[in-house]
């Protein structure tokens, strides 16, 4: 009997980095999924959202182009060709880790996994009517929307009236109009595709702001933008149930409805947690999600958890990381989660990224801290390329240890900016410190350097 | 002078030994007759004791490394002492780096400071300060292998490595605190927040498995292996049979009192069993003979084996020509043997040579038991616990003290009428001891 060194539930970011990982220390893995390799993330969520975002992208700079002397005509977004490109990307770096893991000699068995008791040789798992047994098991399943019990929502999923983030990305034709039920992030990503392929958006949010914990200056100013393109917000509503061609809320106490051809559920996902057999081996769910520690153990020995089942983050780039300590502390090297310190991006059109502490959260701290503002502006780059922007920078330190504490950024390109800020948080960088690095001129992650440079 | 400790040689069969565990870590202060290591040949498991008295200033192998005997293991003397010249290979590169050292940095070399106890300063060359600094480790935590111990920049890129670093925030109040961190931060720093409160360990409710797993030392493995290849090599059966023990516990209770007045070494029951059993094999010498697959080797004396249990587990020391010996000699000779056992001080050689095995198990309670003859011997004889039994004798049921011998042989090598015959033998003589004193 092969006993493999770690077994795997679920190949999504969490679950094919660590069988990267643990295959390249040596183990010998297990690999277990029931849908894609490459889990929700690469197959319908972060990859493929991405490419349609893209797409829309340069649309609108088509549209907009005149504004930087680059007049066109009869500019079109083919909506069946931008799907066809998506579709293209994603088998290409679904292939990729295939590949990898197949070089890495990881076992991948396609199907269903179900935990059984443990015995002496180890943990068991059962896939396709075969038992696997294993030293270790990494739970990576992941998670999956949240569909409320709402009037006629059952009904909506099964005609293609209601979608998930899964099928909004196939839809062959572009809805005329569009109602997407939750503000946040999932929402508001598809909100701004559909909305520059045509369709007449309307978002409807349990609360009164958009983008859930983000900075709320930073969110209002993302609702301005998506306000300036024609999408429609309805703030503070609660959807009470669906009717054909319709949706129907309540706000402010009055029942109101708005007509539409699709409609997008986005109001949160919630951890898998169920059907895999976690109650035969005792691993401890609270509140539907695995409960793990900093070193991504559950309450079993032998037995870890990294990803969105854990239900802390629910970002891919968490559950790398996730991945990454669970492996290293099978392999006995000491490594732990630090949460404080992990950026979240929003991919709209101008893009939004933040870490750390916010206004709101430092003050229910008590921490003592000084924030300084900076239109986005104060960047050379950011000028020439955007007419008209109205992107800013807030950044937070600790006024005791001089310590940068939180970023908070909207305008382009501050995802691919904000990882920077996260070293500098990792290594406790204190403004005197980050005033001694330098930052290539022009780009506009100047602003970082800008913002440091005003306080006192 | 400082004196380095070599790796014994037990017995003219052993290269090498394996350190099984350090008792003392390199800047202790150690005296004469502190155990230093544990080591082990594939035999058996010792400790070496400090010869010398100082400080131990230089461990050369760490445990589970295997040591060729006659090695320098570690080196004892007076701290700052040059010890290079112990090392196995030679360290003589650590020398020239202290002078190179000096040699680069003296302009910064600070004024004097006015004399302070020595525990208060840190030795540390300016160099190795400013680096430490840069590196941000705290130099009160590097191993000094500059002169006197006194740390320079090699010791602080070796502290750099292996950590604790701190952030720049945490800087001044880890190098300032006594207390050391776990760091959580990126790459094992530490970090404010590990400062000000440790992180505990979270996840309540944790369900450990149920057992621990723990290596097997090598006397453990060559236990198994012996006993397992007994068992599955061999064709032993025990007979279980039992002696009035009135005659030798008659005897035992009046040579206890004679050995307060006389001088003389206490008998034990199990030095009277030894010695009925040295004269008993004489006459029986299948039992005391070695089965050789084509052939039996028959010993002309009795070397009996005397399995003693151990600390680090069974062992079993030779009683050589027992049936030389006479009840006083044997018994001085058995606890000599044992004590050296138990201590760790026996030789491999002592280990070896047994013609015939005994082991007690009587006094802990066991009434009959199997015992697992140690091969090539043919027999081992299982020592019980002693109950009362009755028999019928002219005067009706007498009450009599039983004590249970249980006889494991070699069916291969010897059939059950002359192992039975043996075993009755030995009750016999038991039952008469006195006559043997003769």
């Amino acid at each position: 009997m092969d006993i493999f060194d770690l077994m795997i539930i679920g190949a999504g970011p969490a679950g094919y980095l660590a069988a990267e990982r643990a295959a390249h220390a040596g183990f010998s893995v297990l690999l277990a999924e029931k849908g894609n390799i490459g889990g929700v993330c690469l197959n319908e969520g972060c990859i493929p959202s991405k490419t349609l975002l893209y797409s829309a992208k340069i649309f609108d700079s088509a549209i907009h182009g005149q504004k930087y002397g680059i007049k066109t005509d009869d500019i079109t977004l083919d909506h069946t060709e931008v799907i066809a490109r998506k579709n293209k990307v994603v088998k290409k770096l679904v292939g990729g880790i295939k590949a990898k893991l197949r070089t890495l000699s990881v076992t991948v068995i396609q199907g269903e996994a179900m935990i059984q008791p443990k015995t002496s040789d180890g943990f068991k798992v059962r896939i396709n009517d075969t038992e696997y047994t294993g030293k270790r098991l990494l739970i990576a399943t992941g998670s999956m929307p949240v569909i409320p019990g709402i009037q006629n929502v059952q009904e909506g999923i099964k005609n293609g009236f209601v979608l998930t983030n899964k099928e909004i990305l196939d839809l062959d034709v572009v809805p005329d109009r569009l109602v997407v039920i939750g503000g946040g992030v999932i929402g508001l990503e598809m909100a701004s595709y559909y909305n520059s392929a045509g369709s007449q958006v309307t978002i409807i949010e349990m609360l009164d702001h958009i983008a859930g914990q983000t900075d709320l200056e930073i969110s209002s100013i993302l609702k301005k933008n998506y306000e300036k393109k024609g999408i429609i917000f309805k703030l503070g509503a609660k959807v009470t149930g669906l009717a054909e061609g319709k949706v129907i809320y309540e706000s402010d106490g009055k029942v109101h409805e708005v007509p539409a051809d699709k409609v997008l559920m986005s109001i949160g996902r919630r951890p898998v947690t169920s059907d895999l057999g976690l109650e035969n081996i005792g691993v401890l769910v609270e509140k539907g999600a695995v409960v793990t520690d900093l070193y991504c153990k559950t309450n079993i020995a032998g037995v870890y958890a990294a990803g969105d089942v854990n239900g802390k983050s629910l970002l891919a780039h968490t559950a790398y990381r996730e991945a990454e300590v669970a492996v290293n502390n099978m392999l006995g090297k000491k490594d732990v989660m630090r949460y404080d310190v992990i950026p979240s991006v929003i991919y709209t059109n101008p893009e939004v990224a933040c870490i750390g502490e916010t206004q709101d959260s430092a003050n229910q701290k008590d921490i003592d801290y000084d924030i300084v503002k900076l239109s986005m502006m104060y960047s050379g780059r950011y000028v020439a390329e955007h007419e008209a922007g109205d992107g800013i920078c807030k950044l937070l330190i600790d006024k005791n240890t001089r310590k940068l504490i939180g970023a908070h950024m909207i305008g382009n390109p501050v995802s691919e900016i904000i990882f920077g800020v996260g070293i500098m948080m990792e290594n406790e960088m204190r403004i005197e410190d980050i005033k001694e690095l330098v930052f290539p001129h022009p780009t506009v992650s100047e602003i970082i350097r800008e913002g440091i440079f005003e306080f006192k | 002078m400082a004196t380095p400790i070599i790796m014994p040689r037990q017995g003219n069969t052993v290269e090498t030994c394996i350190i099984s565990k350090w008792h003392k870590k390199k800047g202790d202060k150690v005296k004469p007759g502190d155990i230093l290591f544990t080591y082990e040949t594939d035999k058996a498991s010792f400790e070496e004791e400090s010869t010398a008295e100082g400080i131990l200033l230089d461990i050369f192998f760490g445990e589970d490394d295997e040591v060729p005997v006659l090695t320098n293991v570690c080196v004892i003397g007076n701290e700052g002492e040059d010890i290079s010249q112990f090392a196995p290979s030679g360290k003589k590169e650590i020398k020239e780096e202290a002078i190179k050292e000096t040699v680069d940095s003296p302009i910064t070399e600070p004024a004097p400071q006015p004399e302070k106890a020595p525990d208060d300063i840190l030795r540390i060359s300016p160099r190795a300060r400013n680096l430490a600094e840069k590196e941000r480790v705290d130099p009160s935590m590097a191993q000094g292998s500059g002169p006197q111990g006194r740390i320079i920049e090699k010791d602080i890129i070796e502290l750099a490595k292996k950590g604790p670093r701190a952030t720049s925030v945490a800087f001044e109040e880890f190098t300032a605190s006594d207390k050391k961190p776990q760091g959580t931060g990126i790459g094992g720093m530490v970090t404010a927040s590990d400062i000000k409160a440790p992180k505990a360990e979270p996840v309540s409710m944790v369900i450990d498995d149920d057992y621990e797993d723990q290596k097997l030392p090598n006397i453990r493995k060559v236990i198994a292996k012996a006993m397992h290849h007994s068992l599955s090599s061999t064709a032993q059966l025990t007979l279980n049979s039992s002696f009035d023990a009135t005659a030798i516990l008659d005897l035992r209770s009046k040579l206890k009192a004679a050995a307060q007045t006389q001088s003389m070494p206490n008998i034990t029951i199990n030095d009277i069993v030894l010695f009925a059993v040295s004269r008993t094999l004489k006459k029986h010498k299948a039992v005391n003979a070695h089965f050789l697959d084509d052939k039996i080797r028959y010993f002309k004396h009795a070397n009996l084996g005397v399995a003693v249990d151990t600390e680090r587990g069974l062992l079993v020391p030779t009683l050589m020509a027992a049936d030389t010996k006479s009840l006083s000699e044997l018994a001085t000779a058995s606890k000599d043997l044992i004590t050296k056992t138990q201590t760790g001080k026996i030789t491999p050689d002592e280990l070896t040579g047994g013609t015939f095995t005994i082991t007690n198990l009587g006094t802990l309670g066991v009434e009959s038991f199997t015992p697992v003859i140690n091969p090539p011997q043919t027999a081992i004889l299982g020592v019980n616990n002693i109950t009362y039994r009755q028999k019928k004798t002219d005067n009706g049921f007498e009450t009599y003290p039983a004590m249970g011998l249980s006889l494991t042989f070699d069916h291969r090598a010897i059939d059950g009428a002359p192992a039975a015959r043996f075993l009755k033998d030995l009750c016999e003589t038991l039952e008469n001891i006195f006559i043997l004193l003769i």
